[in-house]
């Protein structure tokens, strides 16, 4: 089996894979990472949502060889030091969390947002969140969240 | 007096772990020497199944069993009446494609999937019947041959005062005949557990159930076993909204661990989860009402029929709740009203939030719009005329009881929403420019009303227990609350931590809710009916005060005791006893308690298109006492969005009962986009004398209104209504083709 090498939440990281294995199937299956969800496991929900090389992607359809060599980040490394990140601390505070499925999923969707674009307007925000479904929340309170923490960076 | 906690927008007690990805759901355990498994589904909504031949599925590498009929002690399970397979026997049938053939148990995922397509059936096709008007005619082919007279499960009739004195009293009729779909549940997290024998050698399930200790009772019938040879472990649920409250995995996985001894997990996929289990009952709706010219109701003649596909789960219930909410929030002197419940070879109909409350609206204040046309009266204006106050007598014929928020809801929601009141009459706001020549900006109003807690005779309790850990003073340092609800996404755990930390004036931080594993904590009914704050939270309210009377009592003692501990089970009927409906009559006590709310939606629709763009929602919902006002937001900001999905855009499609519509493309729910730009939660306060600090429920009420309030507004606009739900750009378009 080849082996994947990648930077994991900023650890160097080496698991054998199939050359089909899924991006998702191996962060929750062979590396226990298992905040990182498969709500439909075909691309249409977002709840798998990482980021690879500072890019929001789907990965319960990313192959897993792909990101040979690259930076990945899940739910589990958004905290830093022991600190919680604004946006995971803008989620707590705004009610953007009710079952929490959809959570890891969009909190990515928002870093990668945030990353690129530090200080987005609301329709902005809607953007790069629509491919994450959510159930429960209206998304109100998720955008409200999105928008406290690209105020927070401000002040 | 400490500062209170009731009342107060705290953090969710579970959110850290859920922004950590700490929190673990169903599909996240896993356990070593574990198998999986997966279903070999019917592929007929109605066929006799001759022969199940596995021998082809049995020798796929890796496959350790194929599960099949002979292998469950007793075959048959349901939630309300036990009419379900587990697994079809040969020489029986399947009534919908979620029946399961066998359970194909392999090595590995891939091995599981791969040869649960091996099972051969030799199948004899059934007649098939999809439509519940159809099913319950004389000589319709019959779902169920062995059970009662015909497809017709339930029929339920309201009779009140004299129905053809109350037309001839009226100075107009208002008539119309409304259907809504079947809807799925879409929470994000797919049905998934793992099942295994613990070190005590009792069958254990991990699974989000939305009422474990039912899952129990359930399992421990089917696998003829003792209760305490089985228990369930609910860890963080993916939403639930009706849709877990049947068992569609756990009593798969109890009988696979029972089978095996081994731990076996089973995870669904998006396309099982959607095509596979229950969905929100479609109804057909047909009103005739009268009135006076001044608006007043004489008389309501009301048919509700609805499709329970091919098992009965809540069917019943169901019904039952929706033929008591068929004529709204309103005074009706005259009525005859029938509801009935059909098999059918559809998808199984469930609980879904609001459980028969969410359908009747879409009709009844569709018909008060009607109304209000027919007369030259304002919307608001003419509802307020006909709501409920306190004392009203309901069609039932019982009273509204204390708490009766109905027009405070729809007053605040249209005062907000800019109408004028003027002694008693009631003017329409100015709406605005449409933001382009061809669109059409309208405004609509909808109220509904919901029971809090189970209905009609139905016993509805909580156990809950507090263990005190007192400091060397005596005060209290710790609070543990074992109580068997479910957080299924709606934050009930936080919810009962603070009724908790209210009762016992201690911080927030010092309560700490019990792991829910059916073993550990007493039984607290579902996480449905929107009951919990009020039925659970009176107990464990309840169980609080004994534990702080107890302390109390060992302080003036000075017992020096160090861990104190209360027990109190709720009981709904200690507070109002609720009856079932008279056979001839109807005429009955329904409900314990109610939730009221009222939404007015501003829309635009595109006259080239038929699109509907939904501007603003105003939401007045009364909750009697808001425990935690962001998470009364929260399910406000959910309630729109099933609301908003449900007038506009889904549909459950199903064509001679083979599933159409079997993934997130096909059945769309709204994305971030598709959400009102604003929506403005208004939070009503008209306390429960009965409620827990004065809370009711809330939960399933924020969905109710949504759609009818959005097609009212549509109408408004472009003066069309469209009667069978969703109302699609193209339905709308075609309406409006019609209309000229």
């Amino acid at each position: 089996m080849p082996t994947l090498t990648l930077g994991l939440n900023g650890v160097g990281t080496q698991v054998e894979v199939a050359a089909s294995d899924l991006l998702a199937n191996v962060l929750r299956d062979r590396l226990g990472l298992t905040g990182t969800k498969i709500g439909c496991n075909e691309g249409e929900c977002g709840a798998c949502t990482v980021i690879v090389n500072g890019q929001a992607v789907l990965s319960c359809l990313y192959p897993a060889l792909k990101a040979q060599g690259k930076q990945v980040v899940t739910v589990e490394g958004l905290a830093a030091n022991g600190e919680l990140h604004a946006l995971q601390r803008a989620f707590v505070e705004a009610g953007a969390v009710q079952c929490g499925f959809c959570t890891p999923g969009m909190l990515m969707s928002a870093k990668a947002l945030l990353d690129e674009n530090p200080h987005p307007i609301e329709a902005e925000i809607k953007e790069a969140i629509s491919g994450n479904l959510c159930r429960c929340t209206g998304y109100y309170q998720v955008i409200q969240a999105i928008r406290m923490a690209s105020e927070e960076a401000t002040s | 007096m400490k500062a209170r906690v009731v009342g107060q927008s705290v953090p969710r007690v579970d959110s850290w772990d859920k922004v950590t990805g700490r929190a673990r759901y169903p599909g996240d355990f896993s356990m070593p020497g574990m198998l999986y498994g997966k279903v070999a589904w019917s592929k007929h909504p109605h066929a006799r199944v001759r022969r199940i031949d596995a021998s082809q599925a049995e020798a796929y590498p890796g496959v350790v069993r194929v599960i099949t009929h002979r292998d469950v002690p007793v075959n048959e399970y349901g939630i309300n009446i036990r009419d379900q397979p587990v697994l079809v026997a040969e020489g029986d049938a399947v009534r919908w494609v979620g029946d399961r053939i066998a359970i194909v148990v392999a090595e590995t995922e891939q091995a599981a999937e791969e040869a649960s397509g091996l099972v051969q059936v030799d199948y004899e096709p059934l007649p098939v019947v999809t439509d519940p008007r159809q099913a319950m005619k004389p000589g319709a082919p019959r779902v169920h041959e062995k059970r009662g007279k015909s497809n017709v499960l339930k029929h339920i009739r309201i009779r009140k005062g004299d129905v053809e004195a109350g037309f001839a009293q009226a100075d107009v009729i208002i008539e119309g005949y409304y259907i809504t779909p079947f809807v799925e549940h879409a929470y994000l997290q797919p049905e998934a557990g793992l099942g295994y024998i613990d070190e005590q050698g009792r069958v254990t399930v991990i699974s989000a159930g939305q009422w474990p200790h039912d899952d129990i009772h359930q399992i421990a019938h089917l696998l003829n076993l003792p209760e305490e040879q089985v228990h369930e472990i609910v860890p963080a649920v993916g939403g639930a909204f009706g849709g877990r409250e049947d068992m569609y995995i756990q009593h798969l996985l109890a009988l696979c661990a029972y089978v095996l001894r081994r731990p076996v997990k089973i995870v669904f996929s998006r396309e099982e989860s959607i095509t596979r289990t229950g969905k929100r009952h479609p109804f057909y709706l047909r009103h005739r009402w009268g009135a006076t010219r001044d608006g007043m109701l004489t008389a309501v003649e009301i048919e509700g029929i609805s499709d329970a596909g091919g098992y009965a789960s809540t069917s019943i219930p169901v019904l039952s709740n929706a033929t008591s909410f068929f004529a709204g929030p309103y005074v009706v002197l005259n009525a005859r009203i029938d509801g009935y419940t059909v098999y059918t070879n559809n998808a199984v109909t469930m609980a879904m939030r609001g459980f028969g409350a969410t359908q009747p609206p879409v009709a009844y204040e569709q018909q008060m719009d009607k109304l209000a046309e027919a007369l030259g009266m304002d919307p608001v204006e003419v509802r307020m005329r006909n709501l409920f106050d306190e004392g009203s007598v309901a069609v039932t014929g019982n009273r509204m009881p204390a708490g009766v928020g109905i027009k405070e809801t729809l007053r605040q929601a249209a005062l907000a929403a800019g109408w004028r009141e003027d002694v008693g009459r009631w003017h329409k706001p100015d709406l605005g420019q449409p933001s382009a020549a061809q669109k059409r900006r309208g405004i609509g109003v909808a109220c509904a009303y919901k029971n809090v807690g189970y209905s009609l005779g139905f016993d509805d309790k909580t156990t809950a227990r507090i263990e005190l850990a007192l400091d060397d003073s005596g005060a209290i340092q710790h609070a543990r609350v074992s109580v068997g609800a479910a957080d299924v996404g709606e934050g009930v755990h936080t919810a009962l931590a603070q009724i908790a930390a209210e009762a016992l004036q201690v911080p927030l931080e010092c309560v700490e809710i019990a792991p829910l594993d059916t073993a550990e904590v007493p039984d607290a009914g579902s996480s449905s009916a929107s009951r919990h704050v009020f039925i659970s939270g009176n107990a464990v309210l309840r169980a609080c005060q004994e534990a702080e009377a107890k302390r109390v009592a060992a302080l003036r003692a000075e017992t020096g005791e160090k861990h104190i501990e209360a027990q109190f089970t709720f009981r709904g009927r200690s507070v109002r006893q609720t009856t079932p409906y008279n056979r001839q009559t109807g005429q009955c006590e329904p409900h314990i308690s109610y939730g009221y709310a009222t939404q007015i939606a501003l829309v635009e629709v595109d006259t080239e298109t038929g699109e509907v763009d939904v501007l603003k929602v105003w939401a007045a919902h009364d909750v009697g006492q808001a425990v935690n006002p962001d998470m009364v937001v929260g399910q406000i900001g959910g309630g729109v969005h099933m609301g908003l999905g449900y007038a506009l855009m889904e549909e459950f499609i199903q064509q001679e009962g083979l599933v159409r519509t079997r993934r997130f493309s096909e059945y769309s729910i709204p994305t971030a986009m598709d959400m009102p730009p604003e929506l403005v939660p208004i939070i009503v306060e008209v306390p429960d004398p009965l409620g827990p600090y004065g809370a009711k429920g809330l939960g399933e009420m924020t969905t109710l209104p949504t759609a009818p309030a959005v097609l009212n507004a549509i109408h408004d606009a472009v003066g069309v209504r469209v009667e069978r739900l969703p109302a699609t750009a193209e339905k709308v378009l075609r309406a409006m083709k019609q209309h000229g």
